[in-house]
């Protein structure tokens, strides 16, 4: 594996460097070496890949759940003239800035046992997690899918009208033409939920099993455990892990960007 | 060849074959644009709406383009009046007329996409059966190119529209609402930001349309084109039309005198 040995002679030269993030980041990333590691980390690879698997698993399902819900919401906002609309795009754009806390707070008064989802018993799971992300994040890709969607000429509608478009014809090219700042959106609401700290740890409890890997901790989470422990190591590697998943996702966009407009 | 010379021998069109504005009146805000206004365009023949900026051309072609449904009057077309007409006969209507804007508003996507959009719209499942049969058979490519032959750029249809100078675009949009064969082309200024060598190109482009039996509407302030390539002339001022007729008689021996005036350049407004 090639991955594998270039991690190996990073690892070899490692004892000096063990304390620098930069080599326990290498071996966390690469996640596929078999070998048992010849650097000692400050602590478990299990405890941090499913740290990173539940903060994945919450951030991406919540993220696609609000795509699927924020784009339509988008469009009939952005299409259709109604009693109210500029009330609905005050709530849309007040709801960018919930604090997280207080999402999260009425999150888990709606999951917990007064609540009305009280009977599902969601209390301190990721469902709960995904549902006060997915709060959070769906007025950011809302709004921003709003603004990319009202921003297309309005030429271009008119062009797709006047070649016998129906009126789901002209969304869809409004769609295509508004999708750098659609995919731009769904980044947003992803660098929001992933992110965020103050409503999952309500929700989510910040929970791990006996032998140290995650039920509910996140990345943002257990940053704040290990600094409060005073393990600034392993809190400094989570965020560089953290920022490192934000850049990846950023730079795929980018790519598929830079790719579609070459078309 | 003139439109006289082309109908009578053509017995492909029937006798209320023709988009038309029967008594339109219409107003926005309170304010007329239209006053009783009345124009038919029949096929393969080059109408041409002249007046002063502001005066309500590009709100004439958004009407018979069907984007705007008049307070009181009738569209026809093809002896159909269309807003009386279901969704869906209006739907099919719409897609036999074609338009291009001043503005070239091409999708951001290939000139190829750009020009095959009119084809791809169609929804009913024979239409689509027969686009993909077409495709198949290399039917709709060949009316791509054919369509881009016609304003010069075979060449550039797998170029992105980004690409394209402002002239190309229009011209490539000229293609766009022409490649689906409509029958009937409402132009809206199509030329007004363009060079003399591409306005050229698209006055021939029109021409060619016009001689394949397309009825077009052009909207221009620019009367040395209107009379260049149109068979006749509308004049359209103070919310109507005040003047229309064949093209070297409304120029040379306008019945209105306000015709006259505005011809000459001397109305001020």
């Amino acid at each position: 594996m090639c991955d594998g040995v270039a991690f190996s002679e990073v690892a070899m030269i490692g004892p000096a460097l063990s304390s620098q993030p930069f080599v326990e980041l290498l071996s966390l990333l690469s996640g596929i070496v078999s070998e048992p590691l010849l650097v000692e980390f400050p602590f478990e690879r299990n405890y941090v890949t499913s740290i990173i698997r539940v903060s994945l698993y919450v951030s991406l399902a919540a993220v696609a759940a609000s795509t699927l819900f924020s784009l339509p919401v988008a469009m009939l906002v952005g299409f259709t003239d109604f009693p109210g609309k500029r009330v609905v795009v005050a709530v849309i754009n007040t709801g960018m800035g919930f604090p997280s806390v207080v999402v999260g707070l009425v999150v888990l008064f709606a999951v917990s046992n007064q609540g009305p989802l009280g009977s599902l018993e969601l209390v301190f799971t990721k469902e709960a997690m995904i549902m006060s992300q997915f709060v959070l994040a769906t007025p950011v890709i809302t709004g921003v899918s709003l603004a990319a969607v009202t921003s297309v000429e309005e030429g271009v509608q008119d062009a797709a009208y006047a070649m016998g478009g129906t009126r789901l014809d002209v969304a869809l090219v409004t769609i295509k033409e508004a999708r750098y700042g659609i995919v731009t959106a769904v980044l947003a609401g992803l660098g929001r939920a992933i992110s965020e700290i103050g409503s999952v740890l309500i929700v989510g409890g910040n929970i791990v099993r006996a032998d140290g890997t995650s039920i509910t901790r996140t990345l943002t989470t257990a940053i704040r455990v290990e600094a409060r422990q005073g393990r600034y190591e392993t809190a400094f590697v989570l965020g560089a892990i953290l920022v490192a998943l934000v850049l990846l996702i950023n730079g795929i966009v980018l790519h598929l960007g830079g790719t579609g407009r070459g078309r | 060849m003139s439109r006289e010379t082309l109908r009578p021998d053509d017995s492909r069109w029937g006798p209320t074959d023709r988009i038309s504005l029967e008594s339109i009146t219409h107003g926005f805000d309170g304010t007329t644009v239209f006053e009783d206004v009345s124009l038919a365009v029949e096929p393969g023949e080059t109408v041409a709406i002249i007046g002063p900026s502001g005066v309500g051309k590009t709100t004439l072609l958004r009407m018979l383009a069907l984007f705007l449904r008049p307070d009181d009057g009738i569209v026809r077309v093809d002896g159909d009046d269309v807003w009386a007409l279901s969704k869906r006969d209006r739907l099919e209507v719409r897609r036999r007329v074609g338009m291009v804007f001043q503005e070239a508003n091409l999708f951001d996507a290939s000139v190829r996409r750009n020009v095959a959009y009119g084809m791809q719209v169609r929804r009913r499942w024979a239409d689509r059966l027969r686009r993909h049969v077409e495709r198949l058979l290399g039917e709709e490519n060949r009316r791509v190119i054919e369509a881009l032959e016609l304003v010069g750029l075979a060449d550039a249809v797998d170029r992105n529209v980004g690409s394209l100078s402002g002239g190309e675009a229009q011209r490539v949009a000229f293609a766009r609402a022409i490649a689906y064969d409509p029958d009937y082309l409402l132009l809206d200024e199509p030329t007004s930001d363009l060079d003399p060598r591409n306005t050229a190109v698209i006055e021939d482009a029109v021409t060619a349309a016009r001689n394949d039996g397309i009825g077009v509407a052009l909207a221009t302030h620019d009367m040395n084109q209107a009379r260049r390539i149109a068979d006749r002339v509308a004049v359209l001022l103070d919310d109507s039309i005040i003047e229309v007729g064949p093209t070297e008689r409304v120029f040379t021996d306008p019945g209105d005198p306000r015709a006259r005036k505005f011809i000459d350049g001397e109305l001020v407004y």
